[in-house]
């Protein structure tokens, strides 16, 4: 593919895929530059920092740090793209407070000033999936597609960083989304609507018993169904989903093992790559039912 | 007599989205979708908000304030017909507990590793290893003097 046809980005992985789930990281670096997509690693970015805690602390410190950060990629003029929804949360959001609030502009400049450094608001925040949507094109991820992923049926979980507040996220209706089906009918699976499609995964919730609550109900409305898989997007519902069954499990005395993928992942598979790669032995659910259905050996 | 506490509404009124409470005409439509609302028996973001315009410090702001069971989920964001932006108006009232010192451990030790290395997650010798075996560059390292510059 010729230089000027690709798309160039910088990537923002993240605290958790870096330090805890580096294999999503993986799999999109794996899998971005086949679709004509460029990732350009920048030094010195923090944690976003996350929406959920840090933010809890100090917004006005939160939004600072994610200006900070925001900055790294302007020096380099690229666009952002994001591969966590918390990240994808922090970063969107304080691009847009920091684009319609001129005063917090000035006192984010005024603190980051100190390291030579100004907020200018000349690059967007975009979740890596509508940078495949919007800028690449669905077309393009398609033709990557050497063996698609026939038979499998997947339930979506969208998570709700990646549609919400719908008015800063501009990625799709909130409550009717149908981009992770797109992506899914991509690789060939069979995406498989469930009750609970766009419940929370209470993840954020300090309260001892409602996050399992909300995760058991997910995952009761999906194993009614005849599903392979569960399909998705954030690491944080993963985290909820994944070891996150085997908590629930242990807590209700209810047999849960529903294997967990990263869309990213299911990707590499219909590309072509071997499931080692995709760093499947990281998962505490194990996938190795799909991958026999699938009929594809780990070397 | 009702006595409204506009000491508490003004400090609340001066964090990003904090003001956006007094928009509220308490026509309850966060409530409808509002998974924490579904989950606890507690939970209401409609009387939130209904705290927020009485000044209600003490019970917002206290040791077992209804606030930390929000999941920022933002479902209210997508119904409220005012903009008031509820799940923005429980952060900003988070922040405010940082002066009690109310803050969730949780809050705490996140904060406090930004703070120290500016990320959350623990980079060791194990998972540099983990993601040299997918491939993968070690984490790199972050300047955390900038961070302590701004934060500042």
């Amino acid at each position: 593919m010729s230089e000027d046809l690709k798309q160039r980005y910088t990537p923002f992985f993240g605290c958790m895929i870096s330090t805890k789930y580096p294999q999503f990281e993986a799999a999109v670096r794996k899998t971005f530059p086949a679709m004509g997509g460029e990732l350009v690693d920048l030094d010195g970015y923090s944690c976003c920092p996350d929406p959920i805690y840090f933010k809890a602390f100090d917004k006005e410190q939160w939004v600072t740090l994610a200006a900070r950060n925001i900055c790294i990629a302007e020096e380099a003029g690229l666009d952002i793209v994001t591969c966590c929804s918390g990240c994808t949360a922090t970063l969107k959001e304080a691009n847009h407070l920091l684009h319609e609030d001129v005063g917090l502009r000035d006192r984010v400049n005024a603190r980051l000033e100190k390291i030579g450094k100004e907020y200018k608001g000349t690059i967007e925040v975009k979740h890596i999936v509508t940078a495949l949507r919007d800028d690449i094109g669905l077309d393009r991820v398609a033709d990557t597609v050497v063996r698609p992923l026939e038979g499998l049926r997947v339930a979506i979980h969208y998570g709700c960083h990646l549609l919400k507040p719908s008015k800063v996220m501009k990625v799709d209706d909130p409550d009717r989304p149908t981009i992770l089906e797109d992506l899914m009918n991509i690789v060939g699976v069979e995406p498989v609507e469930h009750e609970e499609k766009v419940l929370c995964c209470g993840k954020a919730c300090m309260d001892p018993d409602i996050p399992a609550e909300m995760t058991r109900d997910v995952l009761r409305s999906i194993k009614q169904l005849d599903v392979d898989c569960m399909g998705l997007i954030c690491p944080t519902c993963f985290d909820e989903y994944d070891v996150g069954q085997i908590l629930l499990s242990r807590k209700f005395k209810e047999k849960y093992e529903l294997p967990v993928i990263y869309w990213f992942q299911l990707l590499g598979l219909a590309q072509g790559l071997d499931p080692e790669e995709m760093g499947f032995k990281r998962h505490k659910i194990k996938v190795n039912p799909l991958l026999e259905k699938l009929a594809i050996a780990a070397s | 007599m009702t006595v409204i506490n506009f000491d508490f509404k003004k400090q609340l009124d001066r964090i990003i989205g904090g003001d956006l409470h007094s928009y509220c005409f308490q026509c309850g439509a966060c409530v409808g979708d509002c998974p924490s609302a579904r989950y606890s028996k507690r939970f209401n973001p409609r009387q939130i908000m209904l705290m927020c315009i009485m000044g209600r410090e003490k019970e917002l702001l206290g040791e077992d304030s209804v606030i930390w069971e929000c999941t920022n989920c933002y479902n209210c964001m997508e119904r409220c017909p005012q903009d008031v932006r509820p799940a923005e108006v429980i952060i900003a009232l988070k922040n405010l507990c940082g002066r009690n010192e109310t803050r969730p451990d949780k809050v705490k030790q996140m904060v406090k590793a930004v703070e120290k290395t500016g990320l959350t997650g623990q980079v060791t010798p194990a998972i540099n290893k983990i993601r040299a075996g997918l491939g993968l560059d070690p984490v790199k390292p972050v300047p955390v003097d900038e961070i302590l510059k701004i934060l500042r």
